[in-house]
């Protein structure tokens, strides 16, 4: 608890100046829907105009984009953009961190094993991560329901925004994962931001194949797609197991190697 | 009891030597020296020890039990690493909490006895502190749970003379309380005050195991005397003395002796003298020796 | 002089990385040119489509069949590895003495502070410009192999000479910052921030043009990307007002640079 509380307090700047950049974002944008609707209206009587098939290419792609619950969704891929760099960064620092700041001579020698400063540590990241995204659907959940004027379903905006859990989740173990090979990591920043920016443009670049299921495993930032999910009103498992598949090794990787690394002098 | 127990202990990494085939036991309420010069292995023997990091071969327990299987055991533990690093934007006093939270006991008021002995603020910022007062925080920390065994990495660096007293002091008092202490330290003197036993690690090897008492007996004096006239060497001929050479300037020598001093004094009363000087030898010259020993044996 | 090579060989493997991933970039997104191409589902029906429905749909302004409108798509992602390159870097490059221990080391020696300020955004200077080379030769080359139309070699030249001005602001802005703020530790964090905030800012006014006023802070839009597919330059007076920018950044990296109380 001792462990827990320490590393909690220590992350709670960072953890408070994310949630506040992420409600920021969400917020301005989603304060330009109500805007944006009668933008949308408007096109859909002119569009009553044109023939049946050119409305039928048209027509649903344009109900979900232009409600509430699509145009979140659309601002929702930058937040968990922040997410997942906040996550990743998480990760990588918050073992590494005892060796960069060389206080691992004082933390090493206490009477708890390795795999307890693990635990300590990872449950102080995750609570971290959960007070965020509480706040932040807290936050935004007011926001919508001011900007909405017919109403949304209030599931559909829950299942969207626990996806930033789930991919602020995977990054963490990556980022946990990546840092117990390295001695002493001096630059926690770059790498979270390379890994992280990798796996956003591979997604945006798989984006074109819109048909290629396979090639949507290779970023976890296609892993949930909220139209399908305002779609289906639920996740795609397959990808939800792939997910809970790279935690669960990132995680068993972390204390493998944390538990079996030597803590260097100076 | 042994507190401590290395057995065969070898630690390689990379291209770097580490230390190899390190057999020494310490046993309770011994106050264990280890002594040797930069780069000789010292640190590395200890984080091997205190389960910093897994031995290439070979074994070392605190306690009768390893630091990577037992972690549990360093709650008797008391350890000074040979520079301090703390959390920067904590308080002194914070960290010391923090550090006690690992022991299961109230230490509040030792803390405070520690820090009125040690004179230190505990209401500052560890980034604000100086080196030694670092050190002083270090000192602290590691004592401030009244450990069993008190591992201590090249303590006095950083320290002034009088704070590196009442650390001593602090240290004899807890040896005579029933704690084990074993330092390191590349200054002998630093060491024959202290010390019941001492080892000497060079190049990674352990070579020398012996009693400070035993030690004393063969102590190495270097002299170095100016007189007024030229010195003749047989003057100063006698059993013990060693290495003698002319020094600078022409009525000017150096020697290292080692036995009775009393005996060389009435020599050298015989001598009209400008100067003297009788100094600890330094480290290196004791190896040299040692080494000297080593291979007349081998 | 030293210095300069000091900074350069320390950063040679970073740079390799970055290079190298730059490359996988362009080639990676290059492929994807053909999926695209294919596609082209142009209809007079989107010319009466509002902006923000557009950019909601993913038609955005560009038009992705042709190369030069794919290869702006793509210089997007190409624009924000390299100003992240260059806000790390920058932040990085006088912030480290600090982190590693080392400025006491640097700081005694018969240099001045200005002379360090100097040889480090020198060094920074060339990095960045060697990524952008890289990048350049890189897309040259990749979009020939793919290209069968006419030559666009002229608009590339033109985007990443806009990205090298970008890639001067972050790198400033960079080196601005941890010169600036009392605890150097913090400069990565805020470049990556402002970065990240830019980022966002500049993805969001694509989506709706009720927003265009906060294209003002973001570097990424200063200059647009469809003007220079179109094929009508960067825009001269945008161009001077972004270097004038760098210039004040790094005037005042030098000025609180030379007044820096170190953490030592």
């Amino acid at each position: 608890m001792n462990m827990y509380g320490h590393e909690l307090k220590s992350l709670r700047k960072s953890a408070l100046i994310w949630t506040c950049s992420m409600i920021a974002l969400a917020s301005l944008f989603l304060a330009v829907y109500p805007g944006m609707a009668s933008d949308a209206a408007g096109f859909k009587q002119l569009l009553s105009g044109y023939p049946e098939p050119v409305r039928e290419m048209l027509g649903i792609d344009l109900d979900t984009v232009a409600s509430l619950l699509g145009f979140y969704s659309m601002v929702f891929a930058f937040v968990t953009l922040c997410g997942a760099i906040q996550g990743m960064n998480l990760g990588v620092s918050i073992l590494s961190k005892e060796s960069r700041e060389r206080t691992a001579d004082f933390l090493l020698v206490k009477p708890v094993s390795r795999s307890s400063i693990v635990t300590a540590k990872l449950a102080a990241a995750c609570t971290a991560l959960v007070a965020t995204d509480l706040v932040f659907f807290a936050a935004v959940s007011v926001v919508a329901s001011a900007v909405a004027a017919g109403g949304y379903s209030g599931k559909t905006f829950l299942l969207i925004n626990l996806t930033l859990l789930f991919i602020q989740l995977i990054f963490l173990a990556l980022g946990l994962a990546v840092s117990v090979f390295f001695a002493r990591l001096k630059n926690v920043l770059s790498i979270s931001l390379g890994t992280v920016f990798g796996f956003y443009v591979l997604g945006a670049l798989l984006a074109s194949d819109a048909g290629d299921e396979a090639a949507r495993y290779l970023s976890p930032f296609k892993y949930f797609d909220s139209f399908r999910i305002i779609r289906d009103a639920g996740y795609e498992w397959s990808y939800m197991l792939a997910g809970i598949l790279i935690v669960a090794a990132g995680i068993a990787v972390s204390y493998g190697g944390y538990i079996r690394k030597d803590i260097h002098a100076g | 009891m042994n507190v401590i127990e290395m057995n065969r202990l070898t630690k390689h990494y990379g291209k770097s030597r580490g230390i190899a085939d390190i057999n020494l036991t310490v046993e309770e309420g011994e106050i264990f020296g280890f002594i040797g010069p930069n780069g000789a292995g010292k640190s590395t023997a200890i984080r091997t020890l205190l389960g910093l990091m897994r031995p290439t071969g070979g074994s070392a327990t605190i306690f009768g039990q390893s630091c990577l299987e037992h972690p549990d055991i360093r709650r008797e533990l008391g350890y000074l690493p040979s520079e301090v690093f703390y959390y920067d934007h904590m308080r002194v006093r914070e960290l010391l909490n923090y550090s006690a939270g690992f022991y299961k006991k109230d230490c509040a008021r030792r803390i405070r006895e520690l820090a009125d002995i040690m004179d230190l603020d505990l209401n500052k910022k560890i980034d604000d502190l100086s080196f030694g007062n670092k050190k002083k925080v270090g000192i602290v920390q590691g004592l401030l749970h009244e450990p069993k065994l008190i591992i201590l990495d090249e303590p006095t660096s950083g320290l002034d003379p009088l704070m590196q007293q009442r650390f001593f002091d602090l240290l004899a008092e807890e040896n005579r309380k029933g704690a084990t202490v074993f330092f390191s330290s590349h200054i002998l003197s630093e060491v024959q005050k202290m010390c019941s036993r001492v080892a000497f690690i060079k190049e990674g090897e352990l070579i020398k195991l012996e009693k400070m008492s035993d030690l004393q007996a063969d102590s190495y004096k270097r002299f170095t005397l100016e007189a007024a006239s030229a010195i003749r060497a047989e003057d100063l001929q006698i059993e013990g003395v060693s290495k003698l050479e002319n020094g600078q300037g022409a009525n000017s020598v150096t020697f290292m002796f080692k036995g009775d001093i009393n005996d060389m004094l009435r020599r050298i009363s015989g001598i009209e003298l400008r100067n003297i000087s009788i100094e600890e030898p330094d480290l290196e010259e004791i190896f040299l020796h040692y080494y000297a020993k080593e291979d007349r044996a081998g | 002089m030293n210095l300069f090579w000091r900074e350069m060989k320390a950063n040679r493997k970073s740079l390799t990385i970055w290079s190298a991933c730059m490359f996988l970039l362009v080639a990676g997104g290059m492929g994807k040119y053909t999926a695209y191409s294919a596609g082209g589902t142009s209809s007079e029906v989107f010319e009466h489509m509002p902006f923000s429905l557009k950019a909601l749909l993913g038609i955005g302004t560009l038009d992705v069949t042709t190369m030069s409108g794919f290869f702006a798509l793509l210089f997007t992602y190409i624009e924000l590895t390299a100003a992240a390159h260059a806000a790390l870097l920058g932040s990085g490059i006088l912030a480290k003495e600090e982190r590693d221990k080392t400025a006491e080391f640097l700081m005694t020696k018969p240099i001045s502070r200005s002379s360090v300020v100097t040889a480090k955004l020198a060094a920074a200077l060339a990095n960045v410009a060697v990524l952008n080379l890289v990048t350049l030769i890189s897309s040259v080359v990749m979009v020939n192999a793919y290209n069968k139309g006419e030559s666009v070699a002229a608009e590339i030249v033109l985007f990443l000479l806009s990205m090298f001005i970008v890639q001067l602001i972050f790198l400033s802005l960079g080196a601005f910052l941890s010169a600036c703020l009392r605890n150097s530790k913090n400069s990565g964090p805020a470049a990556a921030g402002i970065l990240l905030g830019s980022f966002a800012i500049a993805k969001i006014t694509d989506l709706t043009d009720r927003l265009s006023i906060l294209n003002a802070l973001s570097p990424f839009k200063y200059f647009s990307i469809d003007r220079i597919a179109e094929g009508n330059g960067l825009g001269i007076g945008i161009a001077l007002s972004a270097l004038a920018l760098t210039a004040v950044l790094a005037a005042l990296t030098y000025r609180f640079y030379g007044r820096r109380e170190l953490n030592l």
